[in-house]
């Protein structure tokens, strides 16, 4: 267990704080994403949710976002995700070289990337699977028992995000929450292309401005994305 | 129902009854559409007759049950800020729809998505290659190019996407390699014509509204309406 129990309850007592009316689904992912990487000890973390297609979207992660793009969209044709979407079971590889024949395209995007070993947790909806949560790192090894059992728990929490204050959330419910998570992305995907001409920057590099920009102004993230997309907002191009 | 510009208007229905149902929705200015047109996420109603839908839509839910429609099913025709109209399924039978026909009504609207681009164009293409397009136009790098060229050309993003479409039809690449040309500046796209033959865009918008107010005239989008009968 890497993370300290005290740490532990902040991080939840934070997410649950973010749980409000109104609250920016991307938003919260992105929190999610983020505490993910740095509770478990892990090098990347990315969050993954099932469109109506049965694709995998990416729709937040901690961190590479490009490469996390490029290692989701090789997993709608093989890799962890896909097998812990479709069986509903964590799959855990300690080193992906020995991965190789199991999944030859995945194995070599991700061992491209630095990545030496990855779990991917299901995001479990009672008997339906919403998406997974993809966890990267930069060495090779297990994770323990403990530390699957809080992303597992993370993994949850992000499920919970999508249901959001419906417990017995109705399939109508789910639909209607896992499109708009979805849509979202793709607003958020439009806004950082837009900024990549407007002002020069990365995609990257795009979403980081939008994000810093959204909490400082106290904005929903989506709201700011629709904003710059629509041209009724101009951000200043970061300076150094 | 399209949008023109932020008003939701009856496009196509496949009778008259539903045609009066989407009218009705308009002049109320209430309902499931107008909600899912609002929201840009599906509005599912399994009974206009139920207390839920009576306080949601006090008018038009009393209306359309009284006419024997009692599911309403809203899905948006819509991909991020390019809002294009709404796909409404209207229902006899109460009850929710099974998760294999929402599936599918959410693939009907992607589709829906792809043929209201290609109209804009001049494009026409045969159903199955619109299938495969409407499942390769969610990809993240589609929608950053679709955003770099709105910025780049001084046109929204419903446009940008509709000239990616075009471009990946006509050059016959795919939308996804187009997107990849784009954002690396290895594709300048001619913003003075639209590619796959059709005449010179005469009418840019800028900026871009998003169009609450009143309508433009490049804004018209396309929509259909299905009716399922049980």
């Amino acid at each position: 267990m890497i993370a300290s129990d005290r740490r532990v309850r902040e991080v939840f007592i934070e997410l649950s704080d973010t749980l409000v009316d109104d609250f920016d689904i991307i938003e919260f992912l992105d929190r999610l994403a983020a505490h993910c990487s740095e509770l478990l000890g892990v090098s990347a973390c990315g969050i993954l949710l099932a469109d109506h297609h049965g694709a995998l979207n990416l729709v937040a992660a901690s961190s590479e976002e490009a490469r996390m793009v490029e290692l989701t969209q090789v997993q709608n044709s093989e890799g962890p995700c896909m097998d812990a979407f479709r069986t509903g079971h964590p799959v855990q590889v300690a080193d992906l070289r020995e991965a190789r024949i199991r999944w030859p395209r995945f194995t070599g995007a991700a061992v491209d990337a630095g990545y030496l070993s990855v779990q991917a947790l299901p995001m479990r909806l009672r008997s339906t699977v919403l998406g997974a949560v993809n966890l990267f790192s930069q060495s090779t090894g297990q994770l323990d028992t403990d530390t699957i059992t809080l992303g597992q728990a993370l993994a949850d929490a992000a499920t919970i995000g999508i249901v959001h204050q419906r417990a017995l959330a109705r399939q109508e419910i789910v639909t209607e929450q896992l499109q708009t998570a979805l849509n979202s992305r793709i607003l958020i995907e439009q806004a950082k292309g837009f900024l990549s001409h407007s002002i020069d920057i990365g995609v990257d590099e795009a979403f980081a401005l939008m994000r810093s920009y959204a909490r400082a102004n106290n904005r929903r993230l989506t709201d700011v994305a629709d904003d710059i997309v629509q041209a009724r907002l101009r951000l200043p191009r970061p300076t150094g | 129902m399209s949008r023109n510009g932020g008003l939701l208007e009856p496009l196509l229905a496949t009778d008259v009854v539903i045609g009066e149902l989407d009218e009705l929705q308009f002049e109320l200015g209430e309902g499931p559409s107008s909600d899912a047109a609002a929201t840009s996420s599906p509005v599912l109603e399994a009974d206009l007759a139920g207390l839920e839908a009576g306080q949601r839509w006090p008018a038009f839910a009393a209306a359309g049950a009284d006419r024997g429609f009692r599911g309403v099913f809203a899905f948006p025709v819509t991909a991020g800020a390019a809002r294009l109209g709404v796909l409404t399924i209207y229902r006899r039978e109460p009850g929710p729809l099974q998760s294999d026909q929402v599936a599918d009504a959410l693939v009907f609207a992607d589709a829906i998505f792809v043929l209201a681009l290609d109209h804009r164009q001049g494009v026409s293409a045969e159903l199955g290659e619109v299938i495969e397009t409407a499942f390769t136009a969610r990809r993240a790098e589609v929608h950053q190019a679709a955003g770099r060229l709105a910025s780049q050309q001084r046109i929204s993003v419903t446009d940008a996407l509709a000239r990616l479409r075009a471009h990946a039809y006509s050059s016959g690449m795919s939308l996804h390699t187009v997107a990849i040309d784009v954002m690396a500046d290895r594709l300048q796209l001619d913003s003075d014509l639209a590619a796959g033959g059709a005449p010179p865009r005469t009418a840019p918008n800028w900026p871009p509204t998003n169009g609450r107010s009143h309508p433009h005239a490049t804004d018209n989008g396309q929509d259909e309406k299905e009716q399922e009968e049980d």
